[in-house]
Order: C-alpha cells, then structure tokens, then sequence
C-alpha cells in the first residue's frame, strides 16, 4: 500500500505545511485572478482577526488540559469587553486590558468555584455563565454607559487606541514585491509583509502567551501537574497532586485569556464596548481548539485560517470566486492523498465536493453570496471531520472529578 | 522473631463507613525486608486497610506505626514521605502521558524553571536496571500492555524512594508468563532489603511468594502463618479465609449431549488494515458441554466473543440451534438465547452509576420480567434482582445502591446471576470467576454446573487456567486468531496448556 510519509522533525513538518499551503494559494490566486486572496491587507487583516479567536482557544486548553470543558469561554469573554469598554474611556487603554484581564478571570473564577468545588456538569454551568455573562454586561452597559460622554445603553464611550508596530523597512518592499504578481514568491511576500504591518500590541502579547503557554504546559512540572488533572486526576491525587488547585489556577487563566481576547475586540477590533460584540468568537475559539488537537501551535494555525477566510470576505465580494477555488483545491488534493492512504470511501466523497466547487467557481459568473459565504466553512468542517480521528484529547476532560472518591 | 523490626505496624484498626464496619481491630506486623501477604475474601477488609496504610483513607481508631514510629497520615503524601508506596489494583496511570511523565509526576527533578526531563529519564533508568524493569519512558502509556503497565506503577513508588511496597491484587490482571515475571522482579527487590505487603486470594501464588500469611475475615484480621516455617497447604488457608473447605472447579460427569447448540463456520474477523484477529476458525458446542478456550490474551478471544455477538462484523457462519444467525443483530441474537458475561464488567456489562435493578435489566431490557410490550416493568425487575442477590449472594445493603458501590466479586455475582436468568442456550462467558472470591468462586461454579447439567451450552475464556481444566468437557488452545491445538481437559495440567498459548509445544 502507497503511504505518504510526513517529515518527523517538527520544524521541517511546519516548513513543509508551509510550503504547500502558499503554494496552494498561489495557484488560486493565479487561476482566479484575485490579487487580494494574498495581499499585505489580506494578512494584516487575518492576523487581526485571528488573534481573538486564537486567544480563546489558548483559553480553552488551559482549562481543557486541566480536565475541565469550559464552554463558559464566550461568556468569560463578554465580560472581557464590558470591562475594557468601562475602564477604558475612563483611564485608557493599558487599564482597559487589565480590567479585561480581570473580569474574565473573575468569570472563571466563578465557573471554577461551581464545577471543581461543587461538581456541576461542565457544559450546563458553562452555558450558564455564558448567559450570565450577557445578561450581567448588558444590565451594567445600561447603568455605566447611559449618561457617559459618546457612550449609550449598548455602547460604551470610545477607548483611545493602543500602539502598534510598523516595520516600513521590511513591510514596504516585501509588499511592493507582492503587486509584482509572480507565481508563490508574491504570495510569500504578501504573507511576511502582514506580519509587520500595523501590528498591535495585543498582537504581540498573544503570540507571546502561545509559546509562553506551550513551555509552560509542556516543560514545567507545573504545566506536567495541569495535565495529569486533565488525563487522569485520580492518579494526580494519589500521588499527592492537589487537583482542585490546578484545575482551579487553569481555568482562572483560562478566563483571564477569553477576558484578553475580549480587550482586543474592544480597543484594537473597534474602539468600543458593543454589546453582541463577541458575536460567537468564544465557540469557534474553542472549535479551533480541537481542530489544534488541545495544543497551542495547532490552535494558533486553526485560528489563522478562521480570521483568513474571515478577511477575506470582510475585504471584497470578488474575493469569493478566489476563496472557493481554494477551498476545491483544498478537498481535492485531500480526498487524493485519502484515496492513497487507501481511505477510498471518504476519498471519493470530498472530491466530489471538491469538484462540485470547482465547477462552481468555473461555470457561474456570480455565485449566490449565501453559498460562498458558507462555503470556506463547510470546507473546514469537511476537513475537521475527516482528520479528527488522529485527535488525542485529555482523557478525563469534561469529567466531574470529586476528591477521595474512587473511580 | 520479636528482634527483628517491624517495617509496619498496625495496632487496633479500626474503619467504619455508613452501615458497615469495613475494619475491627485488625492487627498486622511485618517485617522489614519480608515479603508479607494479606489473604481474605472480597470485602473482608483488605484493601480499606491498605487504604488507611497508605493514608487514602483515615482510621477511625488504632495506630500506625512505620519503623516503629508512630505516624498519622492525612493524606498519600504523608505516606509517600515515610517511604511507603502503593501499586494499586485498578492501575493509576494517564494514557496520554508517557511513561516518563507519570513516573515524575508529583515529585519532578526541577532545573530552573523547567523540568529536567533528561536527568530524571537518568534516575529512572538507574533505578529500573538495578531492578530490572526496564520500559520504554518516552512512549505513551496507552500503547503499552498490562504487564508493562504494572511496572510503571511499581517504578512510579521505587522512584518516590519507597521501602515498603503494597500491591493491591497484583496478579488479577495478569497472564502466567507476567505472573512469573512479577515475581522475579519482586523477588529482586526483596533482595534489596524492600519490604513487600502482598494482596491476593490466589493462594497458590501467596504460598509461592510469601515469606508470611496474614488472613483475614469479615474486616479483621484472623490469624497469621509462616509458609517457611510451618507446612500450611492452599486448603488450610481456604478454611481460616471462609471456615468452609476449598471448592474446586471439576465438574463431575460429562453432560454432554448430541445436540449442537452452536455451530461456527470459519469464522474470521479482520482489522481495518486487513490483518486477521480471528482467523477462520470453527468449532461446534453442544447442549450440556462447556468448551474452554485458552489463550495468552490478545490472541483473538475478545473478537471472538464480539462476532459471535455480533458486535463486530465477521466472515463465515455461525448457526445457533435452528437459526443461521450470521447476520442477526445482538439484540436479536441475545433474545434468542445467548448470555454474556464480558471479560471487563465495568466497561462492558455495568452501569455503575445506576442502582442494581436497573443494572438487572441492562441487556435484558427487552423480555420479561423487565419489560412486556413497549413498557418496562420496575416492579417486576426489582423482585427478580432480589431474588438474584439471594441466589447468588450478591452482598449489598438493597437493591437501589448503585453498582459502584459494590466490590468487583459482588459486581460479578450481579452480572452472572443476571445472565443465567431467563434460561438462556447458550452462554458465552469470559474470566467468570475474575477478581471474585473462593467463596463466591464455588458459587459461580455451582451455578455453572448446575446449569450444564439443565442442557446449557457454554464458552469459556479465562486466564485462571485451573478452572477452565476443571470445568471444561474440551478445550482448544487460541494463538494469534487460531485453534492451534485441542487438549483433553481430563489429562493435561496447567503447565502443559501454557505452553500451548505461547506456541511453545503442543497440548496433550
């Protein structure tokens, strides 16, 4: 049997990903003749609107690690808005992200309090605080912002803006060589050029936390002991573990993260609370989550092609005949390399749909915006539910786990 | 004897919980560097002891003493310090971890701040060769086997610094080649000065290994025997365990008839990658016979079991009395007659958080006294789960207690007396008597007999090799998917069917 071998370096198996993946684009971009599918804007804009998504997700496995599912992450994160919008206008921006931080742990705090210490079933007390989360901000919005300068029952007043980074040096050139329009070297260039356009703090401190978060967990015996509570937290116990300590740190941090992802919406995404803000960031944060397999670096991955596609349909409708081509090719070359793994059945199944939007991107001169809005997720989802049986998550997460009880 | 030191010494325990007294003054001393083993029926108190020793559990009255110091533990920790460690009988190990990492776990070499993987691999490995126990410490635990498992968590206490080492049934969940291996490696340690308390009810293997017997009965403890010194037999140590005599496994006279109950047809099971579990076998049981199939396991018994199920999906054929029913789903099939006791009750026949008479019906959900029509019958249910817990000795305060709450031989006596309900043909029945008593063992047995000689047609798989000699008509070797040979359970011994599993020699 045919079998397709990855690199086993980690580093070289990033580098191939890589490789293909611009690769991939650049053929898009060629054949749909849409400049913009890898243009500096395009990147600066997915970047921005993955950092969000990205820093839930780290929220998510921090918590997920410990053992404990927190669904509460878009609840931990409105609050996270409300508290940069309300100490924002008031004392700026730096404040604005430590009152975020703040809310969204407390947040946790409270949906730690309820599912370690007393034992509730996690999804139900995370459904909750996500209710309580909307309702308490809305409630609090009406009180702080009614009567504020600029502000409004579901708005705050207008937080000033917090740096951001330019490199003209590299960004300028980089993007010039973009324009140019040669095959993969532009699309390359139009990638590197976003990383160092207009970047903002947040940005950088979210990058930071990822690789802070992947040494921690993985090269602490802090992080060891965090893990083991999400694996299997009779045996932490037995061997003098204090679970509900690190299933309560964890999920604190956990909160302070969606609280983080909340202060960029609220200061970098636009300059204001609003309410219905989050618009759902929190979930498809913990989606990206378990399409990175509960690990940071594939979470960051999975939360840069959700802000991708993002962009790229905030940026332009022509976007979309370029986005569907990418998506076909995506599923084809997928279903190829299932149909030499000998995984004939769902091979076949997602080249068809790979072909189906191929001839749609070839034979329709305006597809239906619904379909092509609906499409890079459909394509994502395909993917996700064809590669997750490799997915290794903590064994006991989810699990309501009581001290001194046998299992 | 009174010279040498005491490793451990227990004086006046006594533990009670809600409704029952799991300790009453139980007495225990064993010496340092001895290999000292505990022996008692399921619910005598042996591992709530253990429990308390290892500071998991406190004891209401009585104290502990540890090198002749006295000691109170609150919490596993305190145990840990004093150098006592436990292996425990439901292995404590995170699957998704390595080996590496549960090993450390808790008491991590630091560098900085970072955890210095390399040095405690180091530590590890200096420990594992001094004993003997090397493992792969970089693979996931999950892709390990039983017996290497079980070294993990004996590694685990030694790196802890242990010298005294409890083993909670350490032999329960193995087969004979990791019997012997365990205890050479225990045998090691002994040597070097590291005191053992063994937990067991297989009395062969505690005269083999013990250097001193303590029994207990009914939460205390009964009496204490040198295996060295005095010439006790496995019977004697029965009789102090139950004040009964030693039950064994033969049946009496063959009740085989001509009647073929089941009928398999080169059966075959196959993995996903093609590779065959199950490998075209065939065999025949008739009404009154049990057929024993032993095995090292993993060589194809559970998928065996599963497709005769049809729980996995198989080739062949598979007639059960008038029925071809190769392609019937296991409601049907188990409507019709087939029993089933699976090899691992807790995952596969209990719901442990449900009460005992919801248990009754699980499986049997469809037939009376359970249910009739679309509806189920709680009363009806509930009076034959009483009527199960009397038969079989089930022992548990009511029927509304949940499974967990339970010991594993009173788990198992639930489930064997749910499935010779309702008069079942054919009875496919895997480790029986697993982890249950040799009271409840004799019980089990009776039953089975009793029912063979009523017509029932059985499948025996167990890794306890005496009793599938004793209660077996024939017998079939299994080796990786196929009958590789036939023994006559009248003559051969359990050395001889051992090498048979291991493709050693050929079976008489």
């Amino acid at each position: 049997m045919a079998r397709i071998t990855l690199p086993q370096a980690k580093f070289v198996r990033i580098l191939f990903f890589l490789l293909i993946g611009v690769t991939t684009l650049s053929l898009a971009r060629t054949f749909a003749d849409s400049g913009d599918l890898s243009s500096t804007g395009t990147f600066g804009a997915a970047i921005g609107l993955a950092v969000p998504i990205g820093l839930a997700g780290l929220g998510g496995i921090w918590s997920e690690r410990s053992g404990v599912a927190n669904i509460g992450l878009e609840g931990m994160m409105i609050l996270g808005t409300f508290g940069a919008g309300w100490a924002g206008w008031q004392w700026g921006p730096w404040v604005a992200i430590a009152a975020a931080v703040t809310y969204g742990a407390l947040g946790a705090l409270i949906f730690a309090i309820v599912t370690v210490s007393f034992g509730v079933d996690q999804i139900i007390a995370g459904t909750a605080i996500n209710i309580l989360g909307l309702g308490l901000t809305q409630f609090l919005a009406k009180l702080a912002f009614e009567n504020a300068p600029g502000g409004g029952q579901t708005q705050s007043p207008p937080v000033s803006a917090l740096p951001s980074f330019t490199i003209t040096e590299i960004s300028e050139p980089l993007s010039a060589l973009q324009k140019e329009g040669i095959f993969f070297i532009s699309d390359a260039a139009g990638l590197l050029s976003g990383l160092f356009y207009q970047v903002s703090i947040i940005t950088l401190i979210a990058i930071a936390l990822f690789i802070l978060t992947a040494f921690i967990l993985w090269k602490t015996s802090f992080g060891l002991r965090v893990r083991s509570a999400g694996e299997n937290p009779w045996a932490a116990e037995s061997l003098g573990v204090s679970v509900y300590k690190y299933k309560y740190i964890a999920v604190t941090i956990s909160g302070a993260l969606a609280g983080l992802a909340g202060a960029y919406l609220a200061i970098v995404g636009t300059n204001v609370y609003r309410e219905g803000q989050t618009a759902g960031r929190g979930y498809i944060g913990l989606a990206t989550m378990i399409f990175g397999n509960w690990r940071p670096g594939g979470t960051a991955a999975g939360a840069t092609i959700f802000g991708y596609i993002n962009a790229l349909q905030l940026r332009d409708e022509s976007n979309i005949g370029g986005l569907t081509l990418l998506g076909a090719i995506i599923l084809i070359g997928i279903a190829v390399l299932m149909v030499a793994r000998g995984m004939r059945g769902t091979g076949a199944a997602l080249g068809l749909l790979g072909a189906a939007l191929m001839s749609a991107f070839l034979f329709t001169t305006k597809m239906p915006t619904e379909v092509a809005l609906v499409a890079p997720y459909v394509t994502t989802l395909l993917v996700l539910a064809t590669a997750s049986q490799s997915l290794r998550p903590p064994a006991a997460d989810g699990v309501i786990y009581r001290r001194g009880e046998s299992h | 004897m009174s010279e040498t030191l005491n490793a451990v010494e227990l004086v006046d325990i006594c533990k009670r919980f809600p409704g029952v007294v799991a300790n009453s003054n139980v007495n225990l001393k064993v010496r340092k560097g001895s290999a000292h083993a505990i022996v008692g029926e399921n619910g005598a108190g042996k591992s709530t002891l253990m429990k308390i020793l290892y500071g998991m559990q406190k004891a209401d009255e009585g104290k502990i003493l540890v090198d002749g110091k006295a000691l109170v533990f609150e919490s596993p920790s305190d145990a840990i310090n004093v150098g006592v460690g436990m292996v425990h009988q439901h292995f404590m190990l995170a699957d998704n971890l390595t080996v590496l990492e549960n090993i450390i776990l808790g008491s991590e070499l630091k560098k900085g701040v970072k955890l210095d993987f390399a040095g405690a691999a180091k530590q590890v490995t200096d420990i594992a060769k001094r004993y003997r126990l090397e493992l792969p410490l970089n693979e996931y635990v999950s892709e390990l086997g039983v017996g290497d498992r079980q070294r993990i968590e004996i590694l685990k206490v030694l790196y802890r610094g242990a010298n005294i080492l409890i083993l909670d049934e350490p032999t329960a969940v193995l087969v004979p080649h990791e019997v012997d291996e365990l205890f050479r490696a225990l045998g090691d340690l002994k040597s070097e000065g590291i005191t053992i308390i063994f937990i067991s009810h297989k009395l062969d293997e505690v005269l083999e290994i013990a250097d001193e017997i303590t029994v207990m009965r009914a939460g205390t403890t009964v009496g204490s025997v040198n295996p060295k010194i005095q010439n006790v037999t496995a019977q004697d140590l029965a009789e102090m365990m139950v004040g009964s005599e030693l039950p064994t496994p033969a049946t009496t006279e063959s009740t085989v008839t001509n009647n073929a109950v089941l009928v398999v047809n080169d059966l075959a099971v196959h993995t996903e990658s093609g590779k065959a579990i199950v490998d075209h076998v065939s065999f025949k049981i008739h009404a009154g016979e049990i057929v024993g199939i032993a095995g090292v396991e993993g060589n194809g018994q559970s998928e065996l079991l599963d497709a005769l199920l049809g729980i996995v999906k198989s080739s062949g054929t598979v007639q059960f009395l008038e029925h071809n029913i190769s392609n019937w789903p296991t409601r049907k099939r188990r409507e019709h007659g087939i029993a089933y006791i699976p090899e691992d009750r807790q995952r596969q026949a209990l719901l442990l958080e449900a009460p005992l008479w919801e248990n009754r019906m699980l499986g049997h959900q469809t037939l009376p006294p359970n249910s009739k029509g679309f509806w189920l019958t709680p009363a009806s249910a509930k009076s034959d789960t009483q009527r199960i817990v009397n038969e079989y000795d089930v022992r548990t305060p009511n029927i509304d207690v949940f499974a967990s709450a339970l010991s594993g031989g009173n788990q198992q006596k639930l489930i064997v007396g749910r499935e010779m309900s309702g008069n079942p043909k054919l009875l496919i029945a895997a480790h029986p008597t697993r982890g249950v008593d040799v009271g409840a063992q004799a019980a089990i047995w009776d039953h089975l007999r009793a029912a063979r000689a009523a017509g029932l047609a059985v499948l025996l798989i167990s890794a306890d090799l005496d009793e599938l000699i004793g209660l077996s008509d024939s017998l079939k070797v299994i080796l990786r998917g196929k009958f590789v040979a036939d023994a006559d359970p009248t003559t051969v011994t359990p050395q001889i069917l051992g090498n048979a599993m291991t493709g050693a020699g050929a079976a008489a």
